[in-house]
């Protein structure tokens, strides 16, 4: 009963300093709600990423052509072929999905509209890789690509920019550098990835676009399609042995070609928030440190202003401990109540923030539970001293006190 | 015998100088005595009654509570004491004010380590001793000065204490209400209770059956009041 007793006089204390209170515990608050946000920020940030990787479906891995250095002086460059990527798709002990593509710029004209168009020459397996849906007829075959044939499949935005519609397209010619092709599909919407819009550009099977757009055999990328469960590492030593092989690289010889792992990209970008969520961590500490000063000073004034008051419940017998316990309780609560009121005003900023991001909201408990321990020891810590001021204050002395 | 000082002393260092508040007391109270203590401001009632009172230790001198000498005693001893043996009533009431009375009765329980249930019981009981059954859920600020000080004498009384010290309990009260208090008072020595009444008025000293005059620190006269 003596605990209740201490709660309740803690309540009333802090209710009847109410603006006193609020403005002690504010920078509680303030701290509770940086940490709170930036947390549930990157959670949230986090979230989203986790989204739009699982969006591009397996997770893919990118080879490059590369220039390839001896002692510093460069020398030659082993272009990236279609041989290659054969070399890789014969290999079959990793389940991996081999996209090459080659691309370039190339007059588009579909009656009286002119455009500069994005061409890439595709395999079948490519929309696969980058998990690309048809809207409407269908994409190329491996017959068609191997016929060479003078198929074409538009992204969704192409026939806004000929000026007609998907409709009036489908089943249609369209010019290519003066060649006529056939549109037998139109994707769906896929939306920009940042450096690149797919809606914009225009897909053709990889050996028409190699023999009769480019005119080469070289590759602009490989993309290779590996299942999130793959050793990335594995494939791409497999991937390297393969290559070196195929470009006759001896020991000791560098890479001309570079393997990206677009999920380092993400990874990078989780160490940059943890980075950033630490630097606000820290800063909110200091808040937080900041106000159980401003929480010992009132307390320290509490005390002071209650010295009858102490006197007077010495009087009636409680002790040293009984009276440190009420004071005690009174700067954790106060600290509790500052970390709660933070949390609240953290959650509705970070509803606001993700309802502008279309995220989705994510708050982990150990956070909240987290800040809420932290604020209760600020108060128990910065409340000792106040507490033990009163406890050991002499109740004949306090009873006179004016 | 109840209470039994030897030599009492009391200083009080006052920057360089001492200030001697009581020099040399010598008392001795039985149980269920009505005694009155009396004597011009700064004489040292207070502080006598403090150190009977276990809120203070003397500078010197010994004292006995109940045939245990307590002038030796920590400050949780004496906290424990103070809450079972003593009660104490103040001129200026001294409530929380943000209480109710029946709350205010209840402290010393709770110090007490009463359960809940109990303590409720035994404060309505005592709030109903003094007259205050229907003013339990009542602030001291809706209070008169009467029932604040009645509210005061029942928290002081809820855990039976041997003693009830009261210092000037009718200072801040009308003559009406004083004497009101003072019948309060003589009914509860009349059950058995022991007071001690710290007063500088003759009016209220008159209704004691003990009158002690310090002066100075010192006894000046201790007589039997046979008036009533
Ligand atoms: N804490 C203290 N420090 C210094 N001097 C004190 C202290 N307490 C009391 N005194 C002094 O001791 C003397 C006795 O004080 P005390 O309060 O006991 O007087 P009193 O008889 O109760 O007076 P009153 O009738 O005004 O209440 C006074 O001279 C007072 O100034
Ligand atoms: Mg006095």
């Amino acid at each position: 009963m003596l605990v209740e007793e201490s709660i309740k006089s803690a309540i009333s204390s802090i209710k009847t300093n109410g603006v006193r209170s609020f403005l002690t515990a504010l920078a509680i608050i303030i701290g509770t709600a940086a940490v709170i946000t930036v947390i549930g920020i990157g959670s949230s940030a986090e979230k989203a990423l986790e989204a739009s990787i699982d969006d591009l479906g397996p997770r893919t891995l990118s080879i490059f052509p590369s220039q390839r250095k001896r002692g510093g002086i460069s020398s030659g460059y082993n272009p990236l072929v279609i041989k290659d990527a054969e070399a890789l798709a014969k290999n079959k002990e990793h389940d991996w999905m081999i996209a090459p593509a080659m691309s370039g710029n190339r007059q588009v004209k579909f009656n009286n509209s002119n455009i500069s168009g994005d061409i890439n020459g595709y395999l079948p397996i490519n929309f696969k890789v980058r998990g690309f849906d048809i809207g409407q007829g269908r994409i190329f075959t491996e017959k068609e690509n191997l016929g060479r044939k003078k198929v074409i499949v538009l992204g969704s935005k192409v026939p806004g920019e000929l000026k007609t519609s998907a409709n009036q397209l489908l089943n249609k010619d369209i010019l290519v550098a003066g060649t006529s092709y056939k549109v037998i599909g139109i994707l769906k919407e896929e939306g920009s990835t940042g450096w690149q819009n797919p809606d914009d550009d225009l897909y053709v099977p990889l050996l028409t676009a190699s023999q009769r757009i480019f005119g080469t055999d070289r590759l602009g990328w490989i993309n290779v399609g590996i299942s999130n469960d793959t050793n990335v590492d594995y494939v791409m030593m497999t991937i390297e042995e393969i290559l070196r092989q195929k470009h006759d690289i001896g020991p000791g010889g560098d890479n001309d070609f570079r393997i990206n792992d677009w999920s380092q990209y993400s990874d990078l970008r989780r160490q940059a928030t943890g980075i950033f969520t630490a630097l606000i961590a820290g800063i909110a500490g200091i808040s937080l440190i900041v106000g159980g000063i401003g929480v010992m000073n009132i307390m320290l004034v509490s005390v002071t202003e209650r010295t009858r008051e102490i006197g007077l419940r010495k009087a009636l017998g409680a002790t040293q401990k009984s009276i440190m316990m009420q004071f005690i309780i009174e700067a954790v609560l106060l600290c509790i109540l500052g970390g709660i009121l933070g949390i609240i005003i953290a959650t509705s900023l970070l509803f606001l923030f993700i309802s502008i991001n279309d995220w989705v909201f994510s708050m982990p408990l150990s956070a909240i539970i987290g800040s809420i321990t932290f604020s209760a020891l600020v108060g128990l810590f910065f409340g000792i001293w106040p507490a033990r001021r009163a406890a050991k204050l002499d109740p004949a002395v306090s009873l006179r006190y004016e | 015998m109840l209470i039994s000082t030897q030599n009492l002393e009391k200083k009080y260092q006052v920057g360089s100088e001492t200030v001697v508040a009581l020099k040399g007391i010598n008392l001795s109270v039985k149980k269920g005595e009505f005694l009155s203590i009396m004597g011009p401001s700064g004489s040292g009632k207070t502080t006598l009654m403090n150190i009977i009172g276990c809120l203070d230790s003397p500078s010197s001198g010994s004292y006995m509570l109940n045939n245990k000498t307590v002038s030796d005693l920590s400050d949780d001893e004496l906290a424990k004491i103070r809450n079972s043996e003593i009660g104490f009533v103040f001129q200026s009431f001294h409530l929380l004010a943000r209480n109710t009375a029946l709350d205010n009765v209840m402290l010393p329980l709770k110090y007490a380590g009463k359960q809940k249930a109990e303590a409720i019981t035994l404060a309505k009981d005592v709030l109903g001793q003094v007259g205050l059954s229907d003013r339990c859920s009542h602030s001291p600020s809706e209070l008169s000065g009467g029932q604040q000080q009645r509210v005061a004498i029942a928290r002081a009384l809820v855990n039976k204490p041997s003693i009830l010290f009261a210092d000037e309990p009718t200072g801040n009260l009308d003559s009406k209400t004083g004497s009101e208090i003072m019948k309060l008072f003589k009914k509860l020595n009349e059950e058995g209770q022991t007071i001690i009444l710290i007063t500088h008025e003759d009016e209220i000293a008159k209704k004691s059956k003990r009158v002690i005059t310090i002066m100075d620190g010192l006894i000046e006269s201790d007589v039997e009041n046979n008036d009533e």
